[in-house]
């Protein structure tokens, strides 16, 4: 306890490694007319990511969380081993998604963020910055650009840091954590902006996206979701606490937003209550609004529509289409066409229970008779959601849109007892269990499912070309599935569930893929040849 | 754990140590250092009493202008005459402990008006307008350490949020008067309920609990705005709908009879409560009957089942484990008769099953 006390700021970097390796990566960079150790993440590399790399919160703009590395398939994902596993030694579970540019891995908790060598999992450096105020809810990761992390506090600071030491260069005030703000999330960088998003309903406030100069720190620009905190008849809330996505072509941000706030109790905020519980489109350059459709309309149950917001280029019953996908989580699968925002497709992935059905626009029709009320209402998915932040994945050959749900029923309480600020209710989960499922995105079919447990997993999905899809059960089994069928292929035990989302990449010829389970992370591996060798023989003398 | 659970609260209850904690944070006490820029003028305890003056000049900008303290770094000091006596703190200030620096330009005079200040009682926290139902300053302090770590679920007022009950009506809360079932909870977690554990120094446990029944004894004084469900408003369905529920749509006669296992249930539970063990009874045990390769019938209760392992606990308490793919296995789940009813219940349903239930006293 005392050690991990003591190191809040520990720099474990030799400075003679970077500067050798910057001659011999010079030499290579002209050799092959390409950067390979540049300590700079420019915006080609965010834009085309290349296998060695993850280098945003997703692993590139299109969320699709698909990687093209094909070394583990599924003829060796059976032989898949443990290449390393590093310990945080604190309590806080990983949820956060690692970032890997350069060899080094940076992944955070709450207060912390950790560089771990990406072949070794050896520590190169720890920073500690000890938020005394703020919700430490949980952390999602760190963005980077050229040499510069970037990274939210729980007293909603945004903090530069260079990443080769953890040192940092600027802090900055995101939102006022005094009124009740706090950030969470990974930013997103888009051209020259670092782009982050706030937490907070536990009170009514308005939420907002802000954009920073990745240079200078200083406030670009701020779409506001909601109008502010006393308007009448209008809700607050909309908070912005997951990393979005970007299409380079539209040049056009998509963002979903929170619920609206009071949460149980919708009376003070009639309507759709825009654009909380919303996917919005942004211009990245000035942060105007170019659409945005409303997912729940006027929310009262806390189903934040900020499940990632993934990008598809592909046909849609014979018309080519840019697509932006989501299951959210108040149990719906929007396909929508992400030029103008109109719906393709409306259709719930598990049960629902709070909605008269889909309108015309594709929007959900809330069921008043289904909100929360003093003698209860039974509600189906319950407050956590069908699916909740750890990411979906899209895979390509399959089509199939991959989510790890939880079917789940509830029951929500409000009374005017409970008035009319921050939660002004009270809801109970009654039962849920975890399934992962491929949904067919033309028509929202369940081409199949995989039971990972009562009460549910909380992981994340990442597929990969090779057929693969990784995810994990609500027993702290890491699993490789096949994507076609949902079949497993090799598990892990851990000792405790995946509550982030898995990431891959290749270094030296060797394709890892990296998970974390309570405050551990894990990198898997096929074994290296010589390892491999020597299996073969112990097999033999078996 | 539970073994160290004796030494734990002996060490809530005696040892709020000043000098245990002192010396945990290396780093600047940037927040503690904007209180004190930012304190009112004529601040209570500053002014006459040279104890408070030389409080405020060397003391408080670690431990806080009211004696609060500053968790995790900085210990509260209140009540610090119930721990340590006035010549342990008079040697404690003059010679320091651990990274508490010393004070060894006291004179006599000053160094024992800050002992007498510092063993005085509590100091009135009425200018920390917020949270004016906070009785002391180690509540403050929990205060702190409650809305970063249990806010979020709870409430920032203890009084329920997302996932999380509200603790001022937890059982739990309101017969742990001296903590110890808290400081259990939030030690261990509640896996059951995904309630993480939480690794926390005895004073920090301490002074989260302080702050929750702080809030019990507020929510006590202010009824009526609080939220929580009470028996009250779950009494809006009919009797007789719900007893041809029970006998009829329902199918609870399959497994369950008024005058049997559900007889007196009313008695046992109420309330929200009744309503969540009516709905889904958590923690209701399942059989197995695992079949071994060679035919072997092994019965017991379920005590573990994933995708790649089935494990029960026999007659006679045995943890017995067996891989999914070695042996044939069927599990007897009558709970699953629960979970089948969500689709298909109204909410009408859930409120007469309720008010028949409640007739089973």
């Amino acid at each position: 306890m005392l050690s991990r006390r003591f190191l809040f700021l520990r720099s474990y970097f030799d400075m003679k490694l970077p500067n050798n390796f910057l001659i011999s990566a010079v030499a290579l960079a002209i050799a092959c007319a390409r950067p390979l150790f540049s300590q700079d993440l420019e915006n080609a590399q965010l834009l085309n990511p290349t296998p060695d790399s993850w280098p945003s919160y997703h692993g590139d703009y299109s969320g699709r969380r698909h990687t093209r590395l094909t070394q583990i398939n599924a003829q060796n994902a059976g032989n898949l081993t443990l290449a390393w596993a590093f310990q945080t030694n604190q309590p806080a579970q990983i949820k956060s998604s690692p970032l890997l540019v350069d060899g080094v891995l940076y992944f955070t908790v709450p207060d912390n963020i950790w560089a771990v060598d990406a072949r070794s999992g050896h520590l190169i450096w720890h920073y500690y910055r000890p938020a005394t105020k703020g919700d430490h809810i949980g952390h999602r990761g760190v963005a980077m650009y050229k040499g510069w992390l970037y990274f939210t506090t729980p007293d909603a600071h945004l903090i530069s840091l260079d990443a080769k030491d953890g040192k940092v260069r600027w802090d900055k005030t995101i939102a006022d954590v005094e009124k009740g703000y706090w950030t969470t999330m990974a930013p997103l960088v888009v051209k020259n902006h670092v782009i982050a998003g706030v937490g907070g309903d536990l009170d009514n406030l308005p939420g907002y996206l802000r954009s920073f100069d990745p240079e200078s720190g200083a406030t670009q620009w701020q779409w506001d979701v909601t109008p502010p905190t006393g308007t009448p008849n209008a809700a607050t809330g909309g908070m912005t606490w997951m990393t979005g996505t970007y299409d380079p072509d539209l040049n056009l941000l998509y963002w979903g937003t929170g619920n609206p706030t009071p949460v149980l109790n919708g009376a003070p905020r009639p309507g759709d209550d825009l654009y909380t519980c919303s996917i919005v489109a942004l211009n990245p350059d000035d942060g105007k609004l170019a659409w945005g459709f409303s997912v729940s309309p006027h929310d009262t149950h806390d189903w934040d529509a900020v499940e990632t917001p993934v990008l598809v280029d592909g046909d849609f019953h014979g018309q080519r289409h840019k697509m932006l996908m989501q299951t959210s989580r108040n149990g719906y699968f929007f396909v929508l066409d992400r030029t103008n925002g109109k719906s393709l497709l409306t259709i719930p992935y598990g049960p629902v229970n709070w909605s008269l059905g889909v309108d015309k626009q594709g929007h959900p029709i809330p069921n008043r008779a289904k909100e929360p009320a003093p003698d209860g209402r039974l509600i189906a998915p319950d407050e956590g959601g069908l699916t909740n932040y750890r990411a979906p994945s899209f895979d390509p050959k399959t089509g199939l849109f991959i989510v790890d749900a939880h079917p789940s029923y509830s029951i929500y309480f409000a009374k005017p007892a409970d008035g009319a600020y921050g939660w002004a209710g009270a809801d109970y989960g009654l039962w849920g269990k975890g399934v992962i499922e491929a949904i067919d995105y033309q028509t929202g079919k369940i081409r199949w499912s995989h039971e990972v447990g009562a009460g549910g997993s909380g992981a994340g999905v990442m597929t990969t070309d090779s057929g693969l899809a990784f995810t994990g059960d609500g027993y702290g089994n890491v699993l490789a599935l096949e994507t076609s069928n949902g079949k497993t292929l090799w598990h892990a035990g851990t000792g405790s569930p995946m509550q982030s989302s898995p990431i891959s990449y290749e270094l030296d010829g060797r394709q890892y893929i990296i998970t974390s389970s309570g405050e551990v992370l894990f990198a898997w591996a096929l074994p290296e040849r010589g390892q491999s060798a020597a299996k073969q023989t112990s097999t033999k003398l078996h | 754990m539970n073994k160290v659970k004796g030494l734990r609260v002996l060490i809530i209850s005696t040892a709020v140590a000043a000098g245990s904690l002192v010396i945990q944070f290396t780093h600047e006490p940037i927040h503690a250092a904007r209180q004190i820029e930012t304190a009112p003028q004529g601040n209570a305890n500053s002014g006459k009493d040279p104890g408070a003056e030389s409080y405020a000049q060397h003391c408080a900008i670690c431990h806080g202008d009211q004696r609060q303290g500053i968790l995790p770094g900085f210990p509260p000091l209140i009540g610090i005459n119930h721990r340590m006596t006035d010549d342990t703190i008079t040697e404690t200030v003059h010679a320091g402990k651990g990274r508490m620096p010393g004070f060894p330009n006291l004179n006599n005079g000053e160094l024992s008006a800050l002992v007498h200040f510092l063993t005085i009682a509590e100091p009135s926290l009425q200018g920390s307008g917020a949270h004016g139902n906070v009785p002391s300053g180690i509540a403050e302090a929990g205060e702190a350490l409650f809305r970063q770590n249990c806010a979020f679920c709870h409430g920032r007022d203890a009084m329920g949020g997302e996932t999380g009950p509200d603790l001022t009506e937890s059982k739990l809360v309101l017969s742990d008067k001296t903590g110890e079932k808290i400081a259990e909870v939030i030690r261990e977690g509640r896996p059951d309920n995904k309630m993480p554990a939480f690794n926390l120094s005895s004073e920090e446990v301490s002074s989260i609990i302080a702050f929750i029944h702080a809030r019990e004894a507020a929510a006590v004084e202010r009824p009526g705005g609080r939220r929580g469900v009470a028996v009250a408003d779950l009494q809006t369905g009919n009797v007789e709908a719900g007893r041809k529920y029970f006998d009829g749509p329902g199918g609870c006669v399959k497994c369950h009879s008024p005058n049997g296992d559900l007889a007196g249930v009313a008695t046992r539970y109420e309330g929200l409560q009744l309503e969540e063990r009516m709905l889904y009874p958590r923690g209701a045990k399942s059989t197995v009957t695992v079949t071994s390769a060679s035919g072997q019938k092994i019965s017991g209760t379920l005590a573990y089942l994933d995708e790649f392992t089935v494990a029960l606990r026999d007659s006679v308490g045995t943890y017995r484990s067996w891989p999914t793919n070695r042996v044939r296995y069927a599990v007897q789940s009558p709970v699953d008769a629960h979970a089948e009813l969500f689709s298909k219940y109204t909410d009408d349903d859930v409120h007469n099953l309720m008010a028949y239930l409640q007739t089973l006293r």
